[in-house]
């Protein structure tokens, strides 16, 4: 209690005065905070028993069935695809939007919104920050997948060459198999920053972060209600969830990339839409 | 102290803080009604208000985290919220409760919200962090979790947290919440410490006899509207002053005083004596007193207390 305080900062020969932290400190504590935060933790460990359980499940089935599981049996590099895809429909989506529900949501729920504004972190600045945040989570749990799927595949489901047979029926050497699994990773890390803007816009409205987790998970259910009634095949270019089973077109032999562009394009028409409302409404939110 | 320089600074400004016709409307509620006020640079503003007055909102409109209905508002000789952003810097709040993540430890609370911090050198943060622990009592629970900290500890850690750096305008809402007689010492010394060093500080509280004892101004708010604003010293001697005098013959004190055309009562305080209020001034009242033989042992001026003066303005009399 005996600190005296100047009224104004000074030391010589200092940096000139900033009204902004630098940016790379405030992203530097974004991702430390996101990766304390036990619950993120406790999803990527998750995820990471996805492959397994599959490889698992495919182990002691023993015999392919149909579709991209099946083929996994007796060829591991397709294991990380196949978790990818199978994690993509759900359980994917609902992590990247628990971490846009905490990252503004709960943050205003906290009253630590106002603690960073007031530092202060402008608004245009903040978006940037949080939708970082996000972006490292998506990262993070395709990246869990996709490499314990290549070590669970390698491992459990086993390949006397470590090849890839392609669904085409063509075999891959190890290297470019890997290469297919990088793709298909990055892909849904597109896929799922789009989940994650949209996740973020609806962050931004409320300080529950409940309802960001309800909205995203209603709102992928609707788009899988809709892509699936013929009547609404026009519909269907519009639909975020359409374009997700192009995941294994990244199996065939020469690789289709058609798919998976046009879904590309469609996820960042999703995060040009969701980041600009979210920045829309930040400019305007109280906190 | 920090590793900073003030050739860009903020020019210092007469008024740290002002608010012109501020006026603030939720759905059919009007919460500010057209404000007036103005912060000396230097003061130490104390904003008083039953619940509900306004006192928050004021201040979440001065810092710039609502936007104000109609009306402007100034920090530090910065439009908010248009520029609000070269005067936060220098400005440390504690607004509406502290806000912090309950899985981290105070101490990583607080370097989360030093690495947002403008004025903080990265290199300056590990130790900033640990000077502002310090300085509200919490060096010994820094390390705990946030989820185990009492309401005490809270406020404790907010009011840090409003402390990281060396700051020209302090801003405490309501920070003596939940504190424990010694922590709301403890907020009254930083109150002087920051007032001696020249910051100014506005704080909010319903702890009358706490904003008597650290303030230079008060501000007083009822139903959105500033029913009176100035300096402490100014308004209590505009507030019903009176003359105590202390005798034994109390009965005959009031019959020659009211005879004289003033009002008085008998004192409730610890010695016998009489209250006066109104009628001839001091030394005329002494010297009828002296007159009709009642025994003077002491007069003094009385100011009234700020309760007194406060439970006046808003009680509507």
């Amino acid at each position: 209690m005996t600190i005296t305080t100047p009224t104004t900062p000074t030391t010589p020969g200092g940096l000139p005065e900033r009204t902004a932290a630098p940016l790379g400190r405030l992203l530097a504590a974004e991702v430390r905070w996101v990766f304390r935060r036990p619950r993120t933790l406790i999803t990527l460990g998750l995820f990471a028993l996805i492959p397994i359980l599959i490889a698992i499940g495919v182990v002691v089935a023993d015999e392919g069935g149909p579709g991209l599981i099946g083929a996994v049996a007796g060829n591991g590099l397709v294991l990380p695809i196949a978790s990818l895809t199978v994690a993509l429909t759900l359980l994917l989506p609902l992590a990247v939007a628990m971490a846009a529900a905490d990252a503004i949501a709960g943050e205003a729920a906290h009253g630590t919104l106002r603690g960073l504004l007031l530092a202060p972190v402008s608004r245009l600045r903040l978006v940037g920050v949080k939708a970082f945040g996000v972006l490292v989570v998506a990262l993070a749990a395709a990246l869990v997948i996709a490499v314990i799927g290549v070590i669970a595949g390698m491992v459990v489901v086993g390949d006397a060459d470590g090849q890839m047979v392609t669904l085409s029926g063509t075999t891959l050497g190890f290297g470019a198999g890997i290469a297919r699994v990088a793709l298909v990773a990055i892909w849904v890390v597109g896929q799922l920053a789009a989940v994650g803007a949209v996740a973020l816009a609806v962050s931004s409205l409320t300080e529950h972060p409940l309802v960001v987790l309800a909205s995203v998970l209603g709102g992928l259910i609707a788009f899988g209600v809709l892509g699936a009634i013929p009547a609404l095949d026009w519909l269907g270019p519009w639909l975020l969830t359409s374009g997700w089973s192009a995941g294994a077109d990244a199996l065939r032999d020469p690789i289709d990339l058609s798919g998976l562009g046009s879904s590309t394009l469609r996820a960042l028409c999703y995060v040009a839409i969701g980041l600009g409302f979210t920045v829309w409404r930040m400019q305007r939110r109280d906190a | 102290m920090t590793a900073l320089d003030v050739r860009e600074a903020l020019p210092v400004t007469v008024t740290a803080a002002r608010a012109t016709g501020l006026r603030k409307v939720y759905g059919r509620t009007v919460a500010v009604e057209g404000i007036d006020l103005e912060v000396p640079t230097g003061s130490v503003l104390g904003m008083l208000g039953p619940n509900g007055s306004g006192k928050t909102t004021l201040i979440r409109m001065l810092l710039g985290l609502t936007r104000p209905t109609a009306g402007a508002a100034e920090l530090l000789g910065a439009r908010v919220p248009d520029a609000v952003a070269s005067a936060l810097p220098h400005v440390g709040a504690l607004v509406e409760g502290p806000g912090f993540h309950p899985f981290l430890s105070g101490r990583e609370n607080l370097r989360r919200a030093a690495a947002a911090e403008p004025l903080l050198a990265s290199e300056r943060i590990p130790a900033a962090v640990g000077e502002a622990l310090d300085r509200v009592g919490l060096g010994h629970a820094a390390d705990r979790r946030y989820r185990g900290y009492s309401l005490g500890m809270k406020q404790r850690l907010g009011l840090a947290g409003a402390l990281l750096v060396p700051r020209r305008l302090v801003v405490l809402d309501e920070p003596t919440n939940g504190l424990d007689p010694a922590g709301t010492r403890d907020v009254r010394t930083i109150i002087g410490e920051l007032h001696a060093a020249g910051s100014t500080v506005i704080v909010s509280s319903h702890l009358l006899a706490e904003v008597e004892a650290t303030c230079t101004h008060v501000a007083v708010l009822q139903s959105g509207s500033l029913i009176a604003a100035g300096e402490l010293g100014g308004l209590l001697d505009a507030g019903t002053s009176g003359l105590v005098v202390t005798t034994p013959d109390v009965e005959s004190a009031l019959v020659a005083v009211r005879g004289a055309g003033a009002t008085a009562v008998p004192d409730t305080g610890a010695e016998p004596g009489i209250v006066v209020t109104g009628g001839p001034a001091a030394p005329e009242i002494v010297a009828l007193l002296v007159r009709a033989g009642v025994a003077v042992h002491e007069a003094r001026r009385r100011r009234p207390r700020l309760e007194e003066l406060f439970a006046q303005l808003t009680e509507g009399q």
